[in-house]
């Protein structure tokens, strides 16, 4: 019949040039995987990759990017929201125009050492230069790292310790703020400032606040060089009240601690 | 030897069977068959349920590979070297089973492409032949019984066969349909072509067949022309006497061997038709005019005499002893 | 003697005739849309979050990886994914590169990537678990052995036949779901650039080989790969189709060992040896995009070769039980 031998015919034809297309492909697929040839190598885009590229901004709106530790990612929060997603809250309630979270660079454990190199990212850059407002927490991991279990009091850090550490983070963190300014000079800098999570602990209340203290005063210097920049203290929200604004860590804020850092730095930002 | 079967000799042999034997598992299911089947020749084969016969089949058709033994078709091995030998050879085993999804035409093109020289003039041929033409660009689907088994034997008379090889051809056929089928059948034969043919029906065979082989538990009991197989035998002769038992004491007087257990030797259909003062009788049937005469004198009345003539399933009850056919 | 070709015609009408394939294709119509619709509320939302910039969606996505990275409750297997994804999408930033280009493309590399191991053999199956076993189970086996022509040579041309569906339905999968997913994202993107050539040390990723190829020729050494893995899971269904009577069977054996493969390779297992079933090393798309393979040391050529071997070894026992079987129903 007429429609049996169409149909062989162009079944025929069409499984033949799809299978050779297909061994082609198969072919070049093996050599392509197994003599991987860099010859081709990508020549960084028409204008040389992400760095030549300018995010969009909008001076109409709030665009936020928070960078830093776990406390930008909010850990600790039964909501998942941390200080960054609470402040956003806050500023889409209370100003006019439209506040944005852009992106939440917050990575748990992160310190000034490892934030430092990674600001030279060029995806990190481009979040940066787009935001108006950057968010930054970080120096309670250099100085309390290990310290983190408190059951144990062997891993508690001494005075000493506790001293050279704000010391050699704080030098970072001014290389931070540097380089934070290099990659945009006109976006607001909040840096949220630090608060001694073992006032609970008897030997860590005295060394640990002093050492805060320290820390904080440092940064608030190194944040006056620049008139956008401007530190959120903490400190005193869990100086008597760490029970109440920590969480079962006993490291991270909680809800309600995460909640008064948003509203302090809103009223910041103001 | 007599003037058929000479006359058989100088026909072509197509089929020969030559001690095929078939073990499977422990057991032999076909041990050493013979036979042969020459050009225009209709050979029953006939064998109850189990008896090896669709073994045997299978093997004439390189289904099943024989344990020991040869299948040759026009002398070519069947086993060794199917493309030559199974060119000449059409077959339906056991149900002509074609393809549903298809229609009977495109079923018939399917197997037209599978053996050299059958064309659409071809196919169109053995469609007028089975007389399918009307319906044939049906789906199978929608096919009767009849017409299935129509399609098959116009599939297997697709390559113009030497040898036709039909396995209970009159499964599922009317009355109508199965005389219809035994004409065919030998017009096939009278063409020149070699037909095989096996049943589980006596009188089915009886009439078609020039030659049967008997199998019985794997063996082949008689191979030979239906009349001279059952040409030794004595024929029934059922009696309606009145007075019976003075009848029957004269049938006894003249030495007639009267027969007990009518039930195990007689047909069904016969049994049926028996009435009380029936009496069976064994002998040959020229005595009958004399019987009925010596019958009269003595004031015996005659109601009925007749004769059945000694049929397959006489024989083959007797070689079996009685085992049941179906 | 008898020509192969028109039993090849034959065994190909009958697949038409038996509409398995319509079948095929209908799935892929209406499962397509389907992703194609996921893929487009992800997009939005994306949309929504980053100002629609690509950029900060896998700057975002690099931070969520390398966050769980810390979260001790992340097996080490899982660890090493995550790094290798960090560190191409790293690549894919710096050079300005979107991995996920949005586009009836790149959406079409996307899903034939997912569906390779599963969804095409799944497909594959529908017309390959059948093609032997339905003649048996029907009986128009034996009317296809008691023609004039040598059973290896039936055999044979079930499995051209098959082998051509096996390229209709490789083709079909790709067509379709560009077709389909055009129509919302565009026909566009064939030549936007695809990095390929990753190795992996362990986890950490070789970026010395990496080169940019245009998403069309990945596309087209994707579909050469996932029709190898096709063909090959095709002769596995086609011999369990010559061994097992019942058509039902055969499919529920495909695919109990294809089901077994994917949770072999997500159990990332400790078990080295399964790397040589064949059901781990169907994901040969992977070594194209550089994600690692399930087991340690499994390599292209390794999976090619095992892939290979299953191939072979199925074929030698379809055609000798094949040629050698006595039909008794």
């Amino acid at each position: 019949m007429r429609a049996s031998s169409w149909t062989w015919r162009l079944v025929s034809w069409v499984s033949v040039v799809a299978t050779l297309v297909f061994v082609a492909g198969f072919i070049y697929a093996i050599k392509d995987v197994l003599y991987p040839s860099a010859s081709s190598k990508w020549s960084s885009g028409p204008a040389g990759g992400i760095s030549s590229v300018t995010p969009q901004t909008n001076d109409k709106e709030i665009q936020i990017v928070a960078l830093g530790d776990s406390l930008a990612k909010g850990t600790g929060d039964d909501t998942g929201e941390g200080f960054v997603r609470r402040t956003v809250n806050v500023l889409q309630k209370e100003q006019k125009a439209p506040v944005k979270l852009v992106n939440n660079l917050g990575v748990n454990g992160m310190t000034t050492s490892g934030l430092l190199p990674s600001l030279n990212e060029q995806g990190i850059q481009y979040a940066l230069k787009g935001a108006n407002v950057i968010l930054l927490s970080i120096g309670g991991n250099d100085l309390f790292q290990g310290a983190q279990n408190i059951q144990s009091s062997k891993g508690l850090p001494t005075a000493a310790e506790l001293e050279a550490s704000v010391k050699k983070a704080s030098m970072k963190l001014r290389q931070i703020v540097v380089k934070l300014h290099e990659i945009n000079p006109n976006a607001q800098l909040v840096y949220v400032g630090l608060y001694n999570p073992f006032t609970d602990v008897v030997d860590m209340r005295i060394p640990g606040n002093d050492a805060v203290t320290s820390w904080n005063t440092k940064a608030t210097a190194i944040m006056n060089q620049y008139s956008q920049s401007k530190v959120v203290p903490t400190f005193d929200l869990f100086v008597e009240n760490s029970s109440k604004y920590l969480s079962d860590d006993h490291f991270h804020p909680n809800g309600a601690g995460y909640e008064q850092i948003a509203q302090r730095i809103a009223q910041g930002l103001k | 030897m007599s003037m058929q079967a000479v006359a058989r000799e100088n026909r072509e042999l197509i089929l020969s069977v030559e001690h095929l034997k078939k073990k499977i598992g422990k057991k032999w299911i076909v041990n050493d068959v013979n036979f042969d089947v020459r050009a225009g020749e209709i050979f029953g084969f006939l064998g109850p349920n189990g008896a090896g016969k669709t073994t045997t089949i299978r093997m004439l058709v390189d289904l099943i590979k024989p344990t020991e033994g040869k299948v040759s078709i026009c002398g070519f091995n069947v086993n060794r070297d199917p493309e030559r030998a199974l060119a000449f050879v059409g077959s339906i085993v056991e149900n002509p089973e074609v393809y549903t999804y298809m229609t009977g035409w495109e079923n018939l093109q399917h197997f037209a492409r599978m053996q050299p020289g059958v064309d659409d003039k071809r196919i169109q041929e053995v469609v007028e032949i089975v007389r399918l033409d009307q319906r044939i660009h049906d789906k199978v689907k929608n096919f009767s019984l009849g017409m299935r088994q129509r399609l098959g034997i116009a599939q297997a008379l697709l390559g113009r066969p030497r040898l036709l090889i039909l396995d209970e051809p009159t499964n599922g056929l009317d009355p109508k349909g199965i005389k219809e089928l035994r004409a065919f059948i030998r017009t096939l034969a009278d063409e020149g072509m070699a037909v095989f043919v096996s049943s589980h029906l006596l009188s089915e065979i009886q009439l078609l067949c020039d030659r049967v082989g008997i199998i019985s538990q794997g063996k082949v009991l008689a191979v030979g022309g239906v009349e001279e197989l059952i040409s030794g035998k004595v024929p029934y002769v059922i009696w309606q006497l009145f007075p019976k038992t003075q009848g029957i004491k004269l049938l006894h007087e003249e030495g007639i061997q009267l027969v007990e257990h009518a039930h195990e030797v007689l047909d069904d259909t016969l049994i049926a038709g028996l009435r009380e003062d029936s009496v069976v009788t064994q002998m040959d049937s020229e005595r009958i005019p004399l019987l009925i005469t010596k019958l009269v004198s003595q004031g015996i009345q005659i109601k009925d005499v007749h004769t059945i003539n000694p049929t397959l399933e006489q024989l083959f009850l007797d070689m079996t002893e009685g085992e049941s056919i179906e | 003697m008898n020509s192969l070709l028109p039993l090849i015609k034959n065994e190909t009408l009958k697949m038409m005739k038996k509409k398995r394939f319509y079948v095929v294709l209908l799935v892929l119509l209406i499962l397509v849309p389907i992703f194609v619709y996921a893929q487009m509320k992800i997009a939005e939302t994306n949309r929504e979050k980053f100002n629609s910039d690509w950029r900060l969606a896998i700057r975002q996505a690099i931070t969520d990886n390398q966050n769980s990275l810390q979260s001790a409750r992340v097996p080490e297997e899982w660890k090493k994914y995550r790094i290798i994804y960090i560190q191409q999408m790293k690549y894919y930033l710096e050079h300005d590169v979107n991995p996920q280009e949005p586009g009836g493309v790149s959406f079409t590399r996307e899903f034939m990537d997912n569906a390779a191991t599963l969804f095409i053999p799944l497909l594959i199956m529908a017309v390959a678990s059948d093609i032997v076993s339905s003649e048996r189970s029907t009986g128009t086996i034996k009317m296809l052995l008691t023609r004039p022509v040598r059973r290896w040579k039936v055999l044979f041309s079930k499995l051209i036949a098959l082998l051509m569906f096996v390229s209709l339905i490789v083709l079909s999968a790709f067509v379709i779901s560009y077709l389909i997913s055009g129509l919302v994202f565009g026909y566009k993107g064939f030549s936007i650039p695809v990095f390929s050539g990753f190795q992996l040390n362990g986890s950490d990723v070789d970026l010395s080989a990496v080169h940019a190829v245009p998403q069309w020729l990945y596309l087209l050494m994707q579909l050469g790969l996932i029709w190898f893995v096709s063909i090959t899971v095709a002769i596995l269904a086609f011999m369990v189709s010559v061994l097992v009577r019942s058509t039902a069977a055969s499919i529920v054996i495909m695919m109990a060992s294809l089901i077994a493969g994917t949770i072999l390779t997500n159990m990332a297992s400790a078990w080295t040896s399964a790397k040589y079933l064949f059901m781990v090393n169907l994901d040969l798309t992977n070594y194209l995009s550089g994600s690692p393979a399930p087991i340690e040391g499994m390599t292209l050529g390794f999976s090619l070769i095992i892939l290979a071997i299953w191939a072979a070894v199925a074929l030698f026992i379809s055609f000798t039980v094949f040629t050698k079987q006595d039909i008794l129903n």
